[in-house]
């Protein structure tokens, strides 16, 4: 019998004017691994939560949700607590007392379970899951990815058949969320545990799926293997294509924006065997040169631009207090007027902490600084700037004491509101939107200070692909209209695909500078996917679509 | 010896009703008399526990503390209380007694040793016991002392990233007092709706997982072995017999009309040094673990 059955579900909201799920027919096997995917706001996240009773949004309903044959709101309130385990976007707000022990336990004291069998189970759990060097610590030492893994291991001692999860990588570093899908990946192989997932970062989940399910406005468009998903998605011509394949992992992509057909590829592995097999073939066909030629579409646009410099740090020293270590050490960095530059590097390294030093916020205890015009940081975090019930006004309460007129004020605001499309939403409250839109309100309160350098903390944390899309054509106009830009991130496809200049952090300090392209091309590990499938044969393509067009002429 | 402190010494390992017990008797039994020989006894006790634990930095603020409660407890008494026979002087028409002074001096060491007591407390009593012991009694309790314990660092931590945020928005001038303070009320502002906010997913998080469900059990990691069952035997043979020796009369001070300490007699020379053992064992024991430790750490 299947795990979870949803026949013929319509779901609207309250108010709302279109249902948030039209006509959902969906099914999971026991033992399946199936992803979710589709923009913010396709109704994933409604999907979920109508599959654990507690969950089940308040609006009006039809159809019918099952579990292992009975229907969700009659199941036992026991049964559904242990048997189906959630896991939110959030790895905070999920923690709820202060030890890693007592949140480990906390399911099973609901329960009612006994404390000998407690014990055993967390133990259990705490060996899989290998925390057993911070099971007795403070739930506020763990990192971000510590605390996720703590919120799937307090749901998995309660050994629950079937694990649902609602994004749980979105506020997780790169290699945090890698550790994190290989987890729910053991779980699934290890333990024969049903495992539905939604998330945007398809990269690592798509090769580890049974099922992939597409959806959009609030309708299931396919469900299928991965590796036919993304015939479906590419469509007969570039315009046919569906939004989501832009979200399809790289290697997907390269295969069908190639126009390959067959069974696609899903690991950098398989790529580079496609692509071997694929130039091998070409050679023998044409038995002269065809491939090599291409390089000349990398190498065209590379006009000297040498405008001057608008942050120029020099020999800069920090730390945060006398006993800790450098945080900076000697770091050269130069931003040249209306570039937008982008810094790379792993977590902790002091990314932030450079950007704060620029910004002005911390004084380095050593070094140079100079920077001309204003500076405007975008934090991390965008619900930390929201002080007003609705978008209007918390973009108006940026220019609360400025000598504008009135309708001066209110015209920029809606200039603003439209740049950023979020002009449908001025009357919403700011903590109503996607994340997506809290991000472009917050960028909008940054923008409408009218900063000449714009410093951007991790900008695509928890975007979906169309937002990132979105997000670079505004920022590039920024660019365009003379402002500067200098960002952090971990995000190396979305740097290799639009910004000017890459630069390389570790070890407190700048390791390498260049325009992306070069900078991409010369590093062996820490580049685009793209680039590690083709780099043999193509190395100037770093990205998708450049190696998509170096593989096209060789089907 | 121990100038940093030993911090969380052996006593710490045993089971917290062991270590709760120790103080209840200890607090408990510093309140019960004004007997000298018993306050000398808890005061230098409690100023020994509390600097073998936490080391020199304890030193200075223990001195301030103890005196400064030391004189003006004396002074109050000094100068609000005139009975007692003794007559000093006179201010106006109000004697100052030597009966007075006795009375605010031992009254001030005995306030001064319960506030020495529960330096060492903090140190030997962390949250998560006090957690525990509280679960026990009402489980509810536990459960909601921990969440505080969990949030209070969360609402920190994210107070921290509203001020940085809004930092990055300040606008280019130097704010002025109304403006700091107004700006203060905006980060408070922000901090409640967004905890308000994030507090549903705390709740569907604690509702996913069964919370409230009838018959929940409450789980902790400590065990009661022999060592803690013969250390509180112990520990309540000591503390019982010196309480039912001071309840009974034993040691008595009368300090009105005239101050009148009582000889000391074989009964008070027994509660006495019952008393002082009692105090003692902590210090024993964290110094022997100590001592073994050192012993180890060289034959290494």
């Amino acid at each position: 019998m299947e795990t979870i059955r949803f026949s013929n579900v319509t779901f609207s909201y309250p108010l709302a004017e279109a249902p948030a799920l039209r006509e959902v027919d969906f099914s999971a096997q026991p033992s399946e691994f199936i992803v979710v995917c589709g923009k913010s706001g396709c109704g994933k996240t409604t999907l979920l939560r109508h599959m654990k009773k507690n969950l089940v949004p308040y609006g009006r309903f039809e159809g019918s949700v099952t579990y292992d044959g009975e229907d969700i709101q009659k199941l036992d309130d026991r049964r559904s607590a242990s048997e189906i385990g959630f896991v939110q976007q959030d790895p905070d707000n999920q923690i709820v007392t202060d030890k890693v022990w007592h949140e480990m336990a906390f399911g099973l004291e609901s329960l009612g379970v006994d404390p000998q069998t407690i014990r055993r189970r967390v133990a259990e759990m705490a060996s899989f899951f290998d925390i057993q060097t911070w099971f007795r610590k403070d739930v506020s030492q763990l990192s971000g990815g510590q605390k996720q893994m703590l919120n799937l291991a307090s749901i998995m001692v309660m050994q629950p058949k079937l694990l649902i999860l609602d994004e749980p990588t979105s506020q997780l570093d790169p290699i945090a969320a890698g550790d994190f899908f290989r987890t729910i990946h053991r779980i699934n192989r290890e333990l024969g545990i049903t495992v539905i997932i939604s998330e945007h970062r398809l990269e690592d989940v798509f090769a580890m799926a049974d099922k992939v399910c597409v959806m959009d406005q609030g309708r299931i468009l396919v469900c299928d293997a991965p590796e036919r998903i993304g015939a479906f998605l590419t469509g007969e011509t570039e315009a046919d294509r569906h939004p989501m394949f832009y979200g399809l992992p790289s290697v997907t992509k390269i295969f069908h924006g190639a126009g390959a057909r067959g069974k696609a590829p899903l690991t950098v592995r398989e790529g580079r065997l496609w692509l071997e097999e694929t130039v091998q073939a070409a050679k023998e066909r044409a038995a002269g040169p065809a491939a090599e030629e291409k390089t000349e579409s990398a190498a065209a646009d590379q006009e000297e631009k040498a405008a001057p410099a608008v942050i120029r740090a020099k020999d800069l020293w920090f730390r945060y207090d006398k006993k800790s270590q450098d945080v900076l050490r000697d770091l050269q960095l130069e931003v040249r007027k209306g570039e937008w530059m982008a810094v790379l590097g792993g977590n902790g390294v002091g990314k932030s902490t450079m950007l704060k030093v620029i910004c002005g916020m911390i004084k380095p205890q050593r070094g140079s600084l100079t920077e001309e015009g204003r500076i405007v940081m975008l934090p991390q975090n965008p619900k930390a700037l929201f002080t007003e019930i609705e978008v209007e006004d918390e973009l108006l309460e940026v220019l609360h004491g400025s000598s504008l007129s009135d309708e001066e004020k209110v015209r920029r605001v809606t200039e603003m509101m439209k740049l950023l499309g979020i002009d449908h939403l001025s009357h919403s409250h700011p903590y109503d939107l996607s994340g997506g839109e809290e991000q472009r309100l917050a960028l909008g309160k940054v923008l409408l200070l009218d900063p000449d350098i714009l410093l951007l903390d991790e900008p695509t944390k928890g975007l979906d692909p169309f937002f990132k899309v979105t997000l670079a054509g505004i920022l590039r106009k920024l660019c365009q209209q003379g402002q500067t830009i200098l960002m952090v991130s971990h995000d190396i496809e979305f740097c290799a695909e639009y910004v000017d200049r890459c630069a390389m952090f570790f070890d407190g300090g700048i390791t390498s500078v260049g325009e992306a392209k070069e900078f991409f091309r010369g590093n062996h590990f820490y580049t685009t996917t793209a680039n590690r499938i083709a780099r043999d044969h193509f190395p100037d393509a770093i990205t998708w679509e450049e190696v998509a067009a170096c593989v096209r002429p060789l089907i | 010896m121990f100038r940093e402190g030993i911090g969380e010494g052996t006593f710490t390992g045993y089971h917290p009703w062991v270590n709760l017990t120790y103080y209840i008797f200890a607090v408990g039994l510093t309140i019960l008399t004004l007997s000298p020989w018993f306050l000398a006894a808890t005061f230098v006790m409690a100023w020994m526990y509390s600097l073998l634990l936490r080391g020199r930095e304890v030193v200075k603020i223990n001195l301030i503390l103890s005196l400064w409660i030391f004189v003006i407890m004396g002074a109050l008494n000094l100068f609000f209380s005139h009975e007692g026979v003794t007559v000093l002087c006179y201010i106006g028409d109000n004697a100052i007694t030597a009966e007075a002074l006795a009375y605010g001096i031992s009254a001030g060491i005995m306030l001064v040793s319960v506030i020495l007591w529960f330096s060492s407390f903090n140190v030997i009593m962390s949250a998560e016991k006090l957690i525990f012991i509280f679960g026990r009694a009402l489980p509810v309790l536990g459960l909601t002392l921990s969440m505080v314990f969990r949030y209070v660092p969360l609402l920190k931590q994210r107070f921290a990233d509203i001020r940085m945020g809004q930092a990055c928005l300040a606008k280019a001038e130097k704010p002025g007092y109304l403006q700091k303070v107004r700006q203060f009320g905006r980060e408070v502002s922000i901090l409640i709706s967004w905890s308000l906010e994030s507090s549903i997913e705390s709740a569907d998080s604690m509702e996913a997982r069964g919370y409230g469900l009838p018959g929940r059990t409450s789980f902790h990691l400590y065990r009661f072995t022999g060592r803690d069952g013969r250390m509180l035997a112990a520990m309540i043979l000591l503390g019982g017999f010196t309480a039912a020796c001071l309840i009974g009369g034993t040691a008595k001070v009368q300090f009105y009309p005239e101050h009148i300490v009582p000889a000391f007699d074989p009964m008070t020379g027994a509660a006495l040094a019952c008393y002082c053992l009692l105090l003692a064992l902590p210090i024993l024991i964290d110094i022997h673990g100590e001592l073994r430790w050192r012993r180890f750490d060289s034959a290494m």
